[in-house]
């Protein structure tokens, strides 16, 4: 199954050179809009929870006495966009190469991980960005390295969990309306904008739910190595690593069984 | 290795045709498994075995299931039942330039369909040259190919897909892009594919592209092989067939004029042509001539009084306009003799000379000096001729010739 993905990777190197070629080619910025847009998303979202609504950041792990709620909120947003942007782009990728899957015979699978490829370029540079402002907080620690096997396993799990709806979102296509919908009441289950200990204080029910939901986990890991400077407990990342690897496997098995006569649903 | 290049054994395909779609979620789980839902076999039950080397040739009526067994044999579509064995790397040409993005260039989608179609980096590398030379493309390559022309796009489609050397082509109703040259040189590209000992399979509506190039042709009928053979043996039955379906749809090509009696007529008027009808020889109405089998007009006429040995004309104009021949009888030495009331005379023209076209017939009947006319009837009939040869547009007529070596 796994070596299926290797022999056909000038294929999905192909699909992922599209998607970079195109991705941005009408428009002047280009590139830039790849980084542009987080940070204007950033802004906004730093300039509201902090000034209007007065959310407190955990202290820093170099310098407890402050806190950063910009550099916590990005560290968060980083990983959740993560996840995000490979669900909503692998649901999306069947129907779009639709016009092509009826007409040539190749694995389907195939412009998914392309575009998942070139969105894991977009998420390389906003991590740059990212450790450019833990530079600039002076907050710095050996756990970065930590993020790098965090962000795997958030990939993996991420793409699993979009190559099953990506084939069932071909069969039923409300699949996308209804997925849409959940990630907005998931990602508000999720400490991106809001630290773990503020929900503690203040709705101390709620945190079962949150505690309950695997997106969770990789954030506040990456809140962990990044912000607070501190190695989770070992257990942490070789057991997202391992979720991240099962939900991958599971998921490119069922695209697998029920994707062989993709050219004939879409 | 055996030299079977594709072999279908009882091949089946069953579409699911939903009355209504049952596509959302909210339908499924409200009505429960669609009930309304009826099978469409659109392959039925096919066994073909295409020999290593062959040009091989599917024929049949729009919806008959030629595009569904080429997307079996390419695996696009899964049989329901039955199997499908290939050997050797194939190519399927359904749709050329399909995967191609309009705001790449022609050449970055050279490169990308050149992947799809499942070539290697260093392939599509080593062919990249041959394939914008052939497109004759050259100077637009690096031109997004959302701004060529729809010619330009599927010659660019074509070109990359025939580099792809496979050991078997699949090629369906692609032959008639581009121009007149363009197609000329896709011809010479099967040709020298065919040379070269690839197997081809073509789906077209072209009979006389099909019979030069294939050896062997399957005629499928609702999904069902009809007939399978030489190429020449099963287009001739299928041309057949084609026009008896014709002949019995619309029964027979006739004009009748006996209602505006009373109109302005030239000619005496002693003698009336009523009717004219196209026939075979035995008398069954026909929709059509055929080239080289008799054809007969039946005319019926009415002489209000004895008349002695009319001459009937008939002019045979080509639907271009050109006048091609003139019958009458008094030229053949036939004497009608002496007619009264209602008569019909029997024009079998022998052998059908005429070629391909549509025609136009007008009658004139003269008196036995030929100097009075009695009655004209100008666009009495039209008529098309079809040739189960397929020849068209090589003149109006055939004539007896002979060719042979001097000895």
């Amino acid at each position: 199954m796994l070596t299926d993905l290797y022999q056909r990777r000038a294929l999905i190197w192909a699909f992922a050179n599209r998607d970079f070629a195109t991705r941005y080619r009408s428009s002047v910025l280009g590139w830039a809009w790849s980084l542009l847009q987080p940070l204007a998303t950033l802004l906004v979202f730093a300039v509201v929870f902090s000034v209007v609504f007065r959310i407190v950041p955990p202290p820093l792990g170099a310098d407890p006495s402050r806190g950063s709620y910009a550099a916590f909120l990005f560290t968060g947003l980083v990983t959740w966009n993560l996840f995000n942007s490979l669900i909503v782009l692998s649901m999306s990728q069947l129907k779009s190469n639709g016009e092509l899957l009826r007409k040539v015979q190749f694995p389907g699978w195939a412009p998914i991980f392309g575009a998942s490829i070139v969105q894991l370029v977009q998420v390389v540079l906003e991590l740059i960005v990212l450790i450019l402002m833990f530079f600039w907080q002076r907050n710095v620690g050996w756990t970065w390295i930590l993020a790098i096997p965090i962000l795997i396993a958030m990939a993996l799990f991420a793409q699993g969990i979009g190559l099953m709806l990506s084939i069932l979102n071909a069969r039923f296509g409300d699949v996308q309306y209804i997925v849409v919908v959940v990630l907005g009441a998931l990602y508000f289950l999720t400490p991106v904008i809001y630290p773990m200990s503020m929900v503690e204080d203040t709705a101390s029910n709620l945190v079962v739910f949150i505690q309950a939901n695997p997106v969770a986990w990789f954030v506040q890991a990456m809140h962990d190595v990044m912000y607070s400077l501190q190695a989770p407990e070992w257990w942490v990342v070789p057991g997202l690593l391992l979720l991240g690897l099962v939900t991958f496997i599971v998921g490119l098995a069922v695209f697998n069984r029920n994707s062989e006569d993709i050219g004939e649903l879409l | 290795m055996t030299d079977i290049a594709v072999s279908l054994q009882h091949v089946s395909k069953r579409f699911i045709r939903h009355v209504d779609r049952r596509n959302s979620l909210k339908e499924r789980i409200i009505r429960g498994r669609s009930r309304t839902s009826e099978d469409f076999w659109a392959v039925k039950d096919v066994n073909i075995e295409i020999p290593k080397g062959s040009v091989y040739g599917l024929i049949g009526h729009n919806g008959s299931g030629k595009s569904t067994l080429l997307k079996l044999m390419a695996g696009i579509y899964r049989p329901t039942e039955g199997k499908i064995h290939t050997d050797g790397r194939l190519a399927a040409l359904i749709e050329l330039g399909a995967g191609f993005h309009p705001d790449m260039t022609g050449l970055e989608n050279i490169r990308l369909n050149g992947s799809i179609l499942g070539l290697s980096r260093k392939e599509i590398d080593d062919s990249t040259q041959a394939i914008i030379d052939f497109s004759g493309l050259r100077e637009f390559i690096n031109d997004p190919v959302k701004h060529y022309s729809s010619g330009m796009y599927v010659r660019l489609g074509f070109s990359v897909a025939v580099h792809m050397k496979p050991d078997i082509l699949i090629v369906d109703e692609v032959l008639a892009v581009g121009d007149e040259e363009f197609q000329r040189r896709c011809e010479d590209h099967l040709y020298s594919l065919r040379r070269a000992g690839k197997t081809i399979i073509v789906v077209s509506h072209g009979m006389g592209q099909l019979e030069s190039l294939c050896d062997e042709i399957s005629w499928l009928e609702h999904g069902q092989v009809q007939e399978t053979g030489p190429a020449t043996k099963v287009i001739r039955s299928y041309l057949e067939r084609v026009n008896n379906q014709e002949s019995v749809r619309n029964a027979e090509i006739s004009s009748d004029r006996s209602e505006d009696e009373g109109s302005m007529r030239a000619g005496s008027g002693q003698i009336r042509t009523r009717s004219i009808a196209l026939r075979n020889v035995e008398n069954k109405p026909l929709d059509h001539a055929e080239t080289g089998s008799t054809t007969r007009f039946a005319v019926t006429l009415n002489a209000k009084e004895s008349i002695l040995g009319p001459n009937v004309r008939l002019a045979i104009q080509h639907e271009g306009g050109a006048l091609v021949t003139m019958l009458n009888n008094h030229r053949l030495g036939t004497d009608l003799g002496v007619v009264d009331g209602d008569f019909t005379v029997f024009v079998d023209l022998l052998n059908t000379p005429l070629l391909p076209g549509r025609y136009r017939i007008h009658i004139d009947v003269f008196d036995h000096t030929g100097a009075k006319l009695l009655d004209n009837w100008s666009d009495a009939l039209e008529f098309p001729v079809r040739s189960q040869r397929g020849e068209i547009g090589q003149g109006f007529v055939e004539l007896p010739a002979q060719f042979y070596l001097q000895e």
